[in-house]
């Protein structure tokens, strides 16, 4: 469970946060959402604790893993070190690690590149081998940062599909996201940011065209 | 004295250059990343950016005489000849190799300190195994350049006594009165030493590629 009392943070320019009080309870799927500048990426990151706050608090009942919008793998290191590299350092046993890597990369469907490095992938793969790299430590709560932004229509098919299968393993998923679409399809819950504060807390499954609800907020 | 002879006598001092050069070089890497690292934070820098400053902003020459003819009175320490030029060439150099690291640092993304964040690594790791070797590899350009300029200047040491490839030439010279040929020949054997690492960086910068496989 995440809960998020009175959460504020100041930039000079971009994403600030004002009093942002949010519950999101475990096992749930949510999606932020918003324009640029709208501070969703921000409360990501300050639940993350990529960022401090001015003031609040931010609890975390379990352990979080981060994706990054660009990925940010390690562009020296294969497919197979990124992803078990920090468990590695965590002194996981090693032939216990490779297993449990091998059949993560197996099930993202990029077995194959374990020795390559990152920048011979695309996108779509980057993107599997960084979630491999933050799923190999079972996180309870998945953090996404615009998993969607850079990829076409049919990767984004893919990347739906793969953080559907992660739901039914309980772990809680907070996205950000600006493509309501996308967040539609995938979340229980969707929360929509403007200026750094809620404007709309919805269950998408509840309406019957929450896209089009939430676009008339988001103008 | 014959020519191969002189030839010899002179090339006996690359021993003495590249342990100058090696010395310098081992102690400016070290220095220059602990620099480096050390610059990132605001206490650090304090230190750091004045360091930087003095040390590239007077000559190499008046801080090996410094090391080398004052410090045995000040700090009543008595450095050998080698010593005190290993050291200064460090400290010298140690200035240089921070800032063309910070240069480096910066423009790696801040993404990837987040990213080892976000995967719980400590920040020696951090630096270790994911920072500098990558920042290594992307300056290593500018550090070969910097081992050339280290090489070339280990001919200062010559001025406190050092018998290095320069030292050797200035002899021959003053015994011979010929002066053309055995400075020629520290020439040559200079240059045969940059030539060397110049293939040598090559062939290691071939080895570090990742870029595309």
């Amino acid at each position: 469970m995440i809960t998020i009392k009175k959460a504020s943070k100041s930039f000079d320019d971009h994403g600030a946060l004002n009093e942002i009080d949010l519950e999101i309870s475990s096992g749930d799927s949510i999606g932020l959402a918003g324009a640029s500048g709208s501070g969703k990426s921000t409360l990501l990151r300050c639940i993350q604790g990529l960022e401090v706050l001015d003031s609040g608090t931010i609890s975390c009942a379990g352990r979080t893993g981060f994706m990054f919008q660009d990925f940010q793998l390690f562009p020296h290191m294969t497919v197979g070190e990124n992803v078990m590299y920090a468990p590695k350092r965590r002194k996981t046993p090693l032939a216990h690690l490779e297993i449990k890597a091998n059949e993560l990369l197996h099930h993202l469907g990029i077995a194959q590149f374990k020795d390559r490095y990152p920048a011979s992938l695309s996108g779509g793969q980057k993107q599997r081998v960084a979630l491999a790299r933050t799923l190999i430590s079972n996180p309870d709560i998945l953090l996404c940062d615009e998993p969607t932004s850079g990829l076409d229509i049919a990767t984004t098919g893919d990347v739906i599909s793969l953080l559907k299968s992660i739901q039914n393993r309980k772990t809680t998923i907070v996205i950000a996201s600006h493509d309501l679409d996308f967040l539609a399809q995938i979340t229980h819950r969707i929360i929509l940011l403007k200026n750094g504060t809620i404007v709309s807390d919805i269950e998408p499954r509840k309406l019957s065209n929450p896209v089009e609800y939430l676009r008339k907020l988001y103008e | 004295m014959i020519q191969l002879e002189m030839f010899r006598f002179i090339g006996c001092g690359v021993v003495t250059t590249l342990q100058l050069l090696a010395g310098g070089l081992f102690g400016g890497l070290a220095l220059g990343v602990l620099l480096a690292i050390l610059r990132r934070n605001s206490f650090g820098k304090l230190f750091v950016v004045p360091y930087a400053s003095v040390i590239r902003g007077t000559p190499l020459l008046l801080q090996v005489s410094i090391i080398y003819f004052t410090l045995p009175s000040v700090l009543k320490i008595r450095l050998g000849v080698i010593t005190a030029g290993i050291i200064a060439l460090g400290l010298n150099s140690a200035a240089y190799v921070a800032e063309i690291l910070r240069s480096g640092i910066e423009n790696l993304s801040r993404g990837q300190f987040e990213a080892a964040k976000t995967l719980g690594i400590s920040p020696f790791y951090t630096w270790k195994d994911i920072i500098l070797p990558q920042v290594l590899k992307n300056i290593f350009p500018a550090i070969t350049g910097e081992v050339i300029a280290l090489l070339k200047e280990t001919a200062l040491i010559s001025v406190i006594g050092g018998v290095d490839i320069m030292r050797r030439a200035q002899m021959v010279a003053a015994e011979s009165f010929i002066y053309f040929t055995p400075l020629c020949m520290a020439g040559a054997c200079y240059y045969l030493l940059v030539l060397s690492i110049e293939v040598l960086a090559r062939k290691l910068e071939k080895k570090m590629r990742y870029d595309y496989y």
